[in-house]
């Protein structure tokens, strides 16, 4: 584009160079064999007043040397004949009809005509036609017109060779501005600041993108900081809520009051639970998530947590299926792989309001252990099994309502990694499995380091 | 009957948790300023203390240290109490006997209390 751009400039440039050259040339032409026509004129006064063809014949035959590039000049007498005449050897020129009483000039392609009348003080005596063959302009005009040609080719082959040469450097940083922006969103840590020595507009934009960025990044630290002072905030009055509800539910025993009440603190536990995702969150997002990690054995953990969710769900049966290798030993964050778990019931739970069974099986790979969780709900499309772990994700299927925030499979999906295990979902013919990997402690044996840094310290991407 | 001292910046908190203890049978003071646990431990003689952790101007956890590790107060059973549930990590390093979140479970709530209090037997009505 850069290259085009110069290209038409310099084409341009050329042809007004050009055309301004040749009209200059004309002028200074015009203008100099007026000044001869003038003279011949002046000078063949007194062979018209006389009548002496001759000495007007001589006059015009002095031309061939005078200016050679006059190819025929011709005097005419006050009635318009032919007075004398002049014709250059092997010279073009044409026969023109007699003018009378006029000075003019015009040019055709290959010959310029200069008419000029003769006057003698007042009184008009004749005119002067002089052609002038205009081969030196054609000349002029092929020389100009080459050098034209080659200096164009000479620009456009050193733009070209500049642009080459200057390419890569531009190229290399841009790719790396580019590769920059496509990490922070894969990443979505947007803070990383680009180094650019250069002082062109490339590196201007640079600055300015790192500006951005740096902007972006205090934003969501701020809408992080204020979402975990925003839940903890929400924590009082909840637990003053939750609390006389509690002591409520103790102490009424008449309907329907005692239903109101339960009502009441069913909503308080879904609110609790928003909270609680809602910090879990900022904390993921700050890094602040932090993993206390101990030993601990999967079945027992299966079982205390089927326990608790079968309590407060009525609807639904949760089994155990294939359990071989619950028994494994785990060493991670029992609470923390507890939530993941609750997590995965609670919205096997959600998204099967017809069907009532859920069944919990674990199985075991040389170095994982792997739970799977069995739903017959209604599923999840083949297109949104990859997005479903991410945040504020919801299920595009619209025909059941189902509240929640859309962070509760994030917050999985983030415990899990921590653990260094994996987690994914897979269709099935009716409903979906949901699964987690979790490393054997056998197999953490052998990357220790890792694990401890991802269980110490913050969370970094 | 066992005599617990509540202390939470919070006065909404105070009166809850005060209400749920006695209904269980318990002899509560409650307290809001931080700055008074002193006096209020040696004029009430509890024997068990529920502290909060995020109070105006203090951390609970520096508090139960401090009681924890003087002589005349050592004894007494320290439970924390607090909505951020991370606390709970920072309870061994302030010798706390056990750590509640808020909002609780009434049950927990209850069953740790009780557990930390050396004589079980408990007169009066009880939730559970």
């Amino acid at each position: 584009m850069q290259v085009f751009t110069s290209i038409i400039v310099l084409v341009i440039f050329f042809m007004a160079y050009i055309i301004s050259d040749i009209r200059d040339y004309r002028d200074r032409k015009i203008k100099s064999i007026n000044g001869l026509a003038h003279v011949i004129g002046t000078n063949s006064i007194s062979t018209l007043i006389f009548q002496d063809n001759e000495a007007a014949a001589d006059i015009l035959s002095e031309l061939e040397n005078a200016a050679p590039e006059i190819v025929r000049a011709d005097i005419f007498d006050d009635n318009g004949k032919v007075f004398a005449s002049y014709i250059k050897e092997g010279g073009g020129g044409v026969n023109i009809n007699p003018v009378i009483k006029k000075t003019e000039t015009h040019f055709t392609d290959t010959l310029l005509y200069v008419v000029h009348e003769i006057m003698h003080k007042t009184e008009y005596v004749g005119t002067v036609a002089l052609q002038v063959e205009l081969s030196e302009l054609i000349a002029i005009k092929k020389a100009k017109f080459d050098l034209g040609v080659i200096l164009l080719l000479a620009a456009i082959c050193i733009s070209f060779l500049i642009g080459f040469l200057v390419q890569p450097y531009i190229s290399k940083r841009l790719l790396n501005l580019v590769n920059t922006i496509k990490n922070a969103r894969k990443t979505e840590n947007y803070y990383i600041p680009i180094t650019d020595e250069g002082r062109d507009e490339i590196s201007t934009l640079i600055t300015a993108f790192n500006e951005l960025m740096q902007q972006v990044m205090e934003n969501q630290q701020k809408k992080d900081e204020f979402i975990g002072i925003a839940s903890h905030e929400l924590k009082t009055p909840l637990t003053s809520v939750r609390g006389y509800l509690d002591l409520l539910n103790v102490m009424e025993d008449k309907q329907p009051n005692r239903q109101c009440v339960e009502k009441a603190l069913e909503s308080t536990h879904k609110l609790e639970k928003l909270i609680r995702d809602l910090l879990d969150v900022s904390k993921i997002q700050s890094g602040q998530l932090q993993l206390n990690i101990k030993d601990f054995v999967m079945d027992e953990l299966i079982d205390e947590t089927l326990a608790s969710i079968q309590m407060v769900t009525l609807t639904h049966e949760i089994v155990k299926g294939k359990n071989e290798y619950g028994d494994q030993v785990i060493w991670g964050d029992r609470q923390k792989i507890e939530q993941v778990l609750v997590n995965i019931l609670l919205n096997a739970v959600k998204y099967s309001p017809a069907d009532n069974k859920i069944i919990v099986s674990t199985e075991k790979t040389e170095s994982e252990l792997i739970v799977r969780v069995r739903d017959f709900g209604i599923g999840i499309p083949e297109e949104e099994i990859n997005e479903i772990f991410e945040r504020f994700y919801r299920t595009k299927n619209s025909s059941v309502h189902i509240a929640g925030l859309g962070l509760g499979l994030y917050i999985c999906r983030d415990i899990v990694q921590r653990h260094n295990g994996r987690i994914w979902v897979e269709k099935e013919e009716q409903g979906s499995s949901f699964y987690f990997s979790l490393p054997l402690k056998t197999t953490l044996a052998t990357m220790p380091k890792k694990m401890a840094q991802n269980a110490g310290t913050a969370f970094k991407q | 009957m066992d005599k617990i001292l509540v202390v939470d910046d919070d006065v909404d908190i105070l009166t809850l948790v005060k209400m749920t203890l006695n209904m269980n049978g318990f002899n509560v003071e409650i307290l809001s300023r931080w700055e008074k646990i002193d006096n209020a431990i040696q004029e009430f003689v509890p024997d068990l203390i529920l502290l909060d952790v995020s109070l105006g101007g203090a951390d609970g956890r520096e508090i139960c240290k401090r009681i924890k590790t003087t002589k005349e107060t050592e004894h007494i059973p320290i439970i924390l109490f607090s909505a951020n549930i991370e606390m709970e990590k920072s309870i061994d390093n302030c010798h706390a006997q056990a750590f509640i979140s808020k909002p609780y479970d009434l049950n927990y709530f209850l069953n740790t209390i009780k557990s930390y209090i050396k004589t079980s037997s408990q007169p009066g009505a009880s939730l559970n």
